[in-house]
């Protein structure tokens, strides 16, 4: 089928892309605007929920986990809209209750972390900051229920601050780096291998990673000056251990 | 002895205590303040536990305070009087013999504190006024059962002098043995 040959079709043609283009516009504005109305709704539903179940969101860490996720999904983050614009979702919704929850929160992480600094080199589980945390409040007579996902929205809260503070991954567990000095790759992979056992011998690296006498030495010297691993000169080999493993009750 | 009329005895040992390295100097001058500050209230928390006045060098390097059985891990005896002497710095404990290094007097409460704790004993069994032989007051069956029984006669002539300073106290003769003591 032959059209549009003559002059006159180009003129056709730029009309009909013109329509074409138009019609599209209407298309994504009528769809831009069904999404509106539909995110509405749904926060409208959400605040419906949150007020239905503050209660459980301010005392049961999964349920405040999952919500949040909820929260994050649709693009409202519980931690700063209540304090970006006063009156917003979450200082209505939960009065400033959320808020000071992770601000408290991260504080006491802050805490820790400087507590515990000289001894594990500003290097700590997330696991074992949720497990202190918990313990000092059955001590002082207070039940808290934390979760770790707690401990890391805390720690992001402090993000604004330019705290230094963040989140690193070694092997499987998450850590949290008080200390803004970064670990170099070697650090990291003596660090990833050390969470299998508690420990590592200058041999067992070797053996390992198939690396040379000389790079082991350097990377557990390394990790040694910035406190990031005890040595242990009492068995056959030296042990390098990662302070990590203090409160995780070692077999022997 | 009184360790074993409590009947859940409370877990004296820091969780440090099963990590191998806290028996070796950390070479790290960072990591060895916190060892060494782990000790030192490890160690004070295991004399107030086992109401040990003193500590002899030599006994505490066998015993569980320095020596980890389980773990086979045990303080050197250079790196335990180091640790000692940084207490004594803090003024946590006192050696005995300054130059030999054997035996530390061990407050695991000041003697201000002990000073307290003395004159409110007094003050309850209405002794105020009362001449007692120093080896009476904390050897003597009317103390037993308080915390400063068996109290080292070392400890309590500092506890004592603290307490003629706040005039609460005179003491009365010079032989140690022979020693009395009138409270106010």
């Amino acid at each position: 089928m032959q059209k549009g040959v003559g002059l006159g079709a180009l003129t056709r043609n730029t009309k009909a892309s013109q329509i074409y283009a138009s019609h599209g516009e209407r298309i994504q504005k009528a769809h831009l605007e069904e999404l509106a109305t539909q995110l509405n709704v749904f926060q409208a539903v959400l605040q419906e929920f949150a007020r239905r179940h503050a209660k459980d969101i301010r005392s049961n860490p999964t349920f405040r986990a999952e919500f949040a996720q909820m929260c994050s999904a649709i693009g409202v983050d519980p931690l700063t809209s209540s304090s970006s614009k006063k009156g917003s979702f979450w200082a209505e919704m939960l009065g400033t209750s959320m808020n000071d929850f992770y601000f408290e929160l991260a504080v006491r992480v802050v805490e820790l972390c400087r507590a515990t600094r000289e001894g594990n080199g500003g290097l700590i589980a997330v696991a074992e900051v949720r497990d202190r945390i918990m313990k000092k409040d059955e001590r002082t007579g207070g039940s808290s229920n934390i979760s770790e996902d707690d401990i890391l929205r805390a720690v992001e809260s402090l993000k604004p601050l330019g705290s230094g503070f963040s989140v690193i991954a070694i092997g499987r567990r998450q850590m949290i780096r008080s200390v803004p000095k970064e670990l170099n790759t070697d650090q990291s992979t003596v660090l990833e291998v050390i969470q299998v056992l508690g420990f590592v011998t200058p041999s067992m690296l070797r053996a390992n990673l198939t690396w040379d006498r000389a790079r082991v030495q350097t990377a557990l010297e390394d990790l040694l000056s910035d406190s990031l691993v005890w040595v242990d000169d009492q068995a056959d080999e030296n042990e390098y251990w990662s302070p990590t493993f203090i409160s995780q009750g070692l077999q022997p | 002895m009184s360790a074993t009329t409590s009947t859940t005895p409370p877990n004296i040992y820091p969780d440090l205590y099963n990590f191998p390295p806290f028996f070796t100097r950390q070479p790290n001058t960072t990591t060895f303040a916190a060892q060494l500050h782990a000790w030192s209230t490890f160690i004070l928390t295991y004399c107030r536990h086992h109401r040990l006045f003193t500590l002899e060098l030599s006994t505490a390097l066998d015993s569980d305070l320095f020596h980890n059985k389980a773990l086979n891990r045990r303080l050197k005896p250079a790196d335990a009087v180091e640790v000692l002497e940084a207490m004594r710095k803090d003024g946590l404990v006192e050696w005995v013999d300054g130059a030999t290094r054997s035996t530390v007097l061990v407050y695991w409460r000041k003697p201000a504190e002990w000073a307290e704790v003395l004159y409110r004993w007094v003050e309850s069994v209405g002794q105020k006024g009362s001449v007692l032989t120093l080896w009476e007051l904390v050897n003597g069956e009317m103390t037993e059962g308080e915390e400063f029984h068996g109290m080292h006669p070392m400890v309590l002539q500092s506890v004592l002098a603290v307490m003629v300073k706040r005039g609460q106290a005179q003491t009365i003769g010079t032989e140690i043995d022979e020693m009395g003591v009138k409270f106010f």
